[in-house]
Formats: C-alpha cells, structure tokens, sequence
C-alpha cells in the first residue's frame, strides 16, 4: 500500500530574473514500511523534495497525497497537524530549540500534542534519548553539545511521536561512523517493527546499506529506482 | 510551568540586550504614567478640596440670560445677570435628594470712590457671612480686626485687596475699632508709612446692569484673606448682603418687607384706572427745586442692623452655590437639575464648577490634556521602540521559529510564544514601574514641597504643597493602558514572527 504518491511533481524558484527548476514532474510513489533512499549529486533536487513530501513546501504543480489525502489543497493548519502527527524530521543542521535542554527538545512534538500524560512524555523521551547514548546529556542545552550530538537529539525528537514518516536529509552528515551506525540501526529496528517509512537524502554509502529502495536523482529528475536486497 | 511560559522566560534571558532595552522602556513608561496619574489625582483632588469644597461647589447656578457663563473664576468687569424667584429655586433644591447644600450669593465687580476722587475696583460677594463660612469650611479667616456678623452691614475686605487698593488709591483700609498693625502693611504702603492715609470705611459704587446703583458707605469690619488659593481668590471681598443689594441696585429683603396699604393695593389692582390718574391736567405744578452738590465725603453709613426676622431669600442674587452629596456624579446632577429648573421655568439653570471657574477651571483642563498628551505620546514612542526590537528578534530567530513550525507547532503557538516574552517583562519592567511610582508617590507627599504664591504651581499641585495620590483607580487604568500598549507593541512582530515558514528556515540555515 503506497504511504506517498507523487504526480507529475514541479518546484519552480525564482532567482532574480530567472527561474530555478528544482523539480521537473517526478512521479513517486513509495510503500508503507520502506527504507527509502533518495540519492544524487548537490543541486540535483534531494531536499527541494523532502520538503515537498514533508509538506514544508507547497508545489508548482503536480499532486502529493499522503496516506491517500491530496497535501497540495491542504491548509497551513492541517498541514502542521500533518507533520506533527504524521512525520518526523532530521535535517542537516536546522534542528534544535536552543533554550530547551536535550530532554525538553525531545518532549517538544509530544507537549505540542497535548495527548500524553506528563509521565508518559518523559518515559518516551528518555527511552529514545537513551538509545541515541545520550542519556548523560540529558539536561544539557545543544549549546553545550557537539554537531553530531545534535544530530542525534534531532533523530530523537523525529522519533519521540512514531511517526508514520520520518524524513531525514543527510542523517549521518555529521556522526561519526560509530553513532551513525548505531542510529541507523535504530532506524531499521523502528522500520521493522513499527512498519514506520524512511525516506532519507544521502551521498554516504553506509547508508546506501541499509535502504530497501534507492531513487536516483539529477536535475530535478528521477533517473532511476532500484530495489536493493541485502 | 507550560511549554510555552518555559520557552519565553529562557528567551528574554537569553536575548538579554534586546530584553534589557524593552524593560527599562516599559518600566520608564509605566513610571511616568504613575507618576503623572498621581500628580492628577493629586491635582484634582486638591481641587476637589479647595475650589469645589471651599469656593464654588459642584453647581453653580447662574441665571438663564448669563452669557459669560465664567462667573467665579473670570474677571470679566461685565454685569452679572440676576437670578429672580429664588424662592422657586430654593424649593426645587431642597428637594433634590442628591444635593447636600447650597448657598445663593450676591456677585459683582463694584468702584471704589474716595473725596479725592481717586477710584478702585474690587470683586465682591454679597453674602450671609455664617451660612458662607459653614458651606464653604471656614474658608475665610482673619488678619486683622474681626469676622463680619450676619446681623451686620460692613465688609470684609481681603488681604491681596487691600494691597490693591492702596495701590491705585493710596488709601490704606484697617477694620473699625481695631489697632492699627505696622507690620501688615504692604512693602508699597510701609514705603509712605509716614503719611499714610488710613480709612475704616470705604464707598462702593456697584457696577450694576441696569443703572441703579448706589452709593453706600461700609464699614471695614476685618481684614481676611482666603485658607487656600488666596492668590487666585482674594479679588473678591466679603460685603454683608443687603449692602450689596443696595449698592448694585437690586431688591433687597427690606424692600419686600414694605407692607403696601388696601387702597394703594387696590388702585394698583385697577389697571384701567391708573391711565385715569393723569388725565387731570393740573396733576402737575411747578415746584422750586434746590440742588445740593454731590459729595463722596456726605455719604453716611448706614447703621440700621439687618433684622433676623427679614426674609432675605426674597431679595436678588445672582449665583446658587450648590454641594452635591458624596458619590454622585457631577453630569448626573447637572441633567437632573437642569431638567427640574426648566419644568419649573426658573430663571436659573446649572452649570457646572469648571465652567463657572473660567479660566482656572480651562488650566486645570489643559493641565491634564497636556499630561495625558505626554503619557499617549511617551507609549506611543515606546510601542515604536517595542515593536521595532521585537520585529527584529523575530526575524533572527527564523531559523528557530521555522523549526519549531516544522515539527508540528502551529501559528498560535509561535504567537503565544512572542505575547508571553512581552507579557512577562511588560509584567516584570512595567510593574516594577508601577511600584517604584507608587512608592515615590507618598515619598513627595512627605516632602512638602511648597507651591508657595504661583498660581500655577498652587493650580497643579493643587493645594499649598504639592501632594500626589494614587487611587485604586488609577493603578486599574494604569495596568489597563500598560496591557493595551503591550498588545499594540507586540501585534507587528507576533505576525512577522507567524508568517515565518519551515522553508524560510531552512532557506537560511
């Protein structure tokens, strides 16, 4: 059963007197459970459409549907109640809320909720923190904590609310091998046992590994996809 | 302590600077306006207490042909219109459940004449000098000789008039019977101690309407001068008030004592009858006439004492003083009032103490127009200032926003967010402005500053001594403009910080 489907998808930007063609038409449709890998070189169009599957951005043309509801007629509303509930995000370096410490950003999407006891937040929050090793920085502010650190803290508030979704552009950019691949085993465990979807941006072959799906992409376009078997 | 209260504490601590800048702004405001609050009260309060309570009364009622409706506080030399029937007026009055007390009075600007022909003017107030002393909290008090009695004829004369007489007539009053006092002279009169022309009594001429005035010889019974705002209110001498109403003219309460026979009555009655009266030509004869030259100097003071037993409230006035009860409001009082005069047709209608106080109830006004103008313009500019800083940290704070908008947080959280920043240091700055004015407030009281003999400054400080207050009212209306500013400065940023998209973030970052 496909989570996402993409129709004839176009992001046009303007840049000065010129127009940027991000993505020219893609047609994606990506299954409930994958491991989604979107790979291509820089400029090619991998984060213009994470954010238009993440409903950050809006297309020029073409459809989105998500769990079958088309996003592109969606108001701003639904659509952050779309991406609380449905989607976790990991982005390169766009992450924390820098006066919450590494618990409280954690909690964040789950206070935003408003659906889980106190108790209930800390008990998930700590538990994803733990499993990112981070459990003795836990009252430290990203401040205080390296880039790959707030990375991981980034993985773990996409992860504290079990999304549907989760989006991540470049996740291991800034790990070190080790924790990179400690996260994406915990990735590929919530993959399979939670049926949630992976959709990631890479250039990191480590990570080529653990994808069920590689989509190739260059010039807003889709070049090829491929099903890896490991 | 919720998500949003959390994040917004941290933030005003971790944007310091900008934080810093809108606190001292909102607490500089928020003590100014204060400040300036009490000073108001202050002001009219004091007021309250030395005009409303010991001059004029919340209404004063003048007659209904009155133009210059400034009847107490302005100068103008202008005739003052008499009110008739107060009798009339006197029963609707009484029954005004809102109404404490009130007092009719004589009101007028009169010459001053000497044998050397030399002339002066003083205001003057014709009144029943113990119903005047009780309604107005023994405003009058002496500085030389004795008080007026209500059984008397003689005047009053006030401290600041007799200076001023002296000044344009080089006569020197000093009350009948009563020492003379070296050191209550003027620094004008000590200067001519040696020859100075001393008199106890003085001829007034009432600068009436009609033309019927008088000249009456008076008494100086005492030398007084006003408790409060004798500055302002020392051109008005005291006259006892049949005096008045000879001098100007009017009827006065032995005039409607005079008892008409029944044939003088009934030929009255007759108004056919009286063009008969001159249809016999040898009603007139020639008679030798002899005149006598007209001499200041012949006029006699009366000495017939006023009889208790004279209806005085059948003669003339011109103004009502007129005392509302605690609590009621002055525009109520005037509506009622002036409905109940004009049912009744009464020659009078109700106005109220600023109106009647011209020029110094006008300051009082712009006192308080200027006051406020500063206040509105100091929020103005500081909502300016607010708003502008705001604007700017919600700009820098994209990358933040658009992350936070990203994960699931919708418009009215980030807006919740930047209300709560400014909320709690409008809370925090604002309030403790608030304070530190209520503080200083009783602190000046305490001080005594005096106003000394500006008459500006007695205006303003309302009072001898400059005495803010601040009322429960004023610290409600001071949270409510200080929340009102809040909201005004920080409409512009919640919506630049709102409209901040996720991709905007990530555009940036």
């Amino acid at each position: 059963m496909n989570i996402i489907e993409l129709k004839g998808v176009k992001k046009d930007y303007p840049l000065g007197n010129t127009i940027v063609h991000a993505v020219r038409g893609v047609d994606l449709c990506v299954e409930e459970g994958d491991f989604f890998s979107i790979v291509g070189p820089s400029g090619s169009g991998k984060t213009t459409l994470l954010n238009l599957i993440g409903c950050i951005d809006n297309p020029t043309d073409g459809s989105i549907k998500i769990h079958d509801q088309e996003i592109t007629s969606m108001k701003d509303k639904d659509l952050t109640n779309l991406r609380l509930y449905k989607i976790g995000f990991i982005f390169q370096t766009f992450n924390l809320i820098p006066v919450l410490n590494v618990r409280e950003n954690v909690e964040f999407p789950l206070l935003l909720m408003k659906k889980f006891s106190k108790a209930e937040i800390r008990k998930r929050a700590e538990k994803l923190i733990e499993e990112v090793g981070l459990k003795e920085y836990i009252d430290h502010r990203p401040a205080e904590l390296s880039g790959g650190q707030r990375q991981r803290v980034a993985i773990a508030r996409a992860l504290v609310t079990n999304p549907d979704i989760v989006l991540a552009d470049e996740p291991t950019a800034n790990l070190d091998s080790e924790t990179g691949a400690n996260i994406l085993e915990l990735m590929k465990e919530l993959n399979e046992i939670e049926k949630t979807t992976f959709i990631f941006s890479t250039h990191d072959p480590d990570v080529l590994k653990y994808a069920k799906d590689v989509v190739k992409i260059r010039d807003g376009m889709i070049v090829s996809r491929e099903e890896l078997k490991h | 302590m919720g998500i949003i209260f959390k994040i917004a504490w941290r933030n005003i601590f971790r944007h310091k600077g900008k934080s810093f800048i809108i606190g001292v702004i909102l607490f500089l405001g928020s003590f100014i306006m204060t400040a300036g609050n009490g000073v108001l009260s202050g002001m009219n309060k004091g007021l309250q207490e030395n005009i409303v309570n010991r001059f004029t009364g919340d209404i004063v009622l003048i007659a209904t042909n009155q133009r210059d409706e400034a009847v107490v506080g302005g100068w103008s030399l202008t005739p003052t219109e008499v009110i008739s029937g107060y009798t009339n007026i006197k029963a609707i009055l009484l029954k005004q459940p809102y109404i404490e007390s009130f007092l009719p009075v004589c009101r007028g600007f009169s010459m001053i004449l000497n044998e050397a022909g030399d002339m002066g003017f003083s205001g003057l107030l014709g009144v029943d000098i113990d119903d005047y002393q009780r309604m107005f909290q023994s405003n009058l008090v002496l500085v030389e000789g004795r008080m007026l009695s209500s059984t008397e004829r003689g005047v009053l004369v006030t401290a600041g008039a007799r200076k001023a007489i002296y000044n344009s007539m080089e006569m020197w009053l000093t009350p009948v019977d009563s020492p003379f006092i070296l050191s209550n002279l003027s620094p004008e009169a000590m200067s001519n101690s040696n020859s100075l022309n001393i008199q106890s009594n003085m001829v007034l001429m009432g600068m009436s309407a009609d033309g019927n005035q008088l000249d009456i010889r008076v008494p100086v019974v005492g030398i007084a001068k006003y408790k409060y705002l004798d500055s302002i209110w020392q051109g008005y001498s005291i006259l006892d008030l049949e005096s008045f109403r000879e001098c100007f003219g009017y009827v006065t309460a032995q005039d409607t004592e005079i008892k008409i026979s029944e044939e003088k009555e009934r030929i009255l009655k007759e108004e056919e009858n009286l063009d008969s009266l001159f249809e016999d030509e040898n009603i007139f004869q020639k008679v030798e006439t002899k005149t006598s030259a007209y001499q200041i100097g012949k006029i006699k003071p009366k000495r017939v004492a006023i009889s208790t037993n004279m209806d005085r409230d059948a003669g003339i006035y011109n103004i009502v003083f007129v005392k509302l009860k605690r609590g009621y409001k002055l525009k109520d009082a005037l509506l009622k009032l002036n409905i109940e005069l004009s049912n009744s047709e009464a020659s009078a209608k109700a106005i109220s103490w600023k109106k009647a106080a011209g020029s110094i109830g006008d300051m009082v006004s712009f006192i308080k127009v200027i006051l406020i103008v500063f206040v509105t313009l100091l929020f103005l500019v500081a909502a300016i200032i607010i708003t502008n800083t705001l604007s700017m940290s919600a700009i820098e704070r994209t990358t933040e926003i658009g992350m936070m908008r990203a994960v699931g947080a919708d418009k009215s959280f980030v807006a919740k967010m930047f209300a709560s920043e400014t909320a709690i240091l409008s809370f925090f700055f604002g309030g403790l402005g608030m304070v530190i004015g209520a503080i200083v407030l009783p602190l000046i009281s305490w001080l005594k500053i005096p106003a000394g003999t500006n008459d500006f400054l007695l205006l303003v400080f309302g009072g001898d001594y400059f005495n803010p207050i601040l009322d429960t009212g004023d610290i409600i209306a001071g949270i409510l403009i200080l929340a009102f500013v809040t909201v005004l400065a920080m409409l512009y940023p919640v919506i630049v910080a709102t409209r901040i998209t996720p991709l905007e973030a990530i555009a940036r970052d």
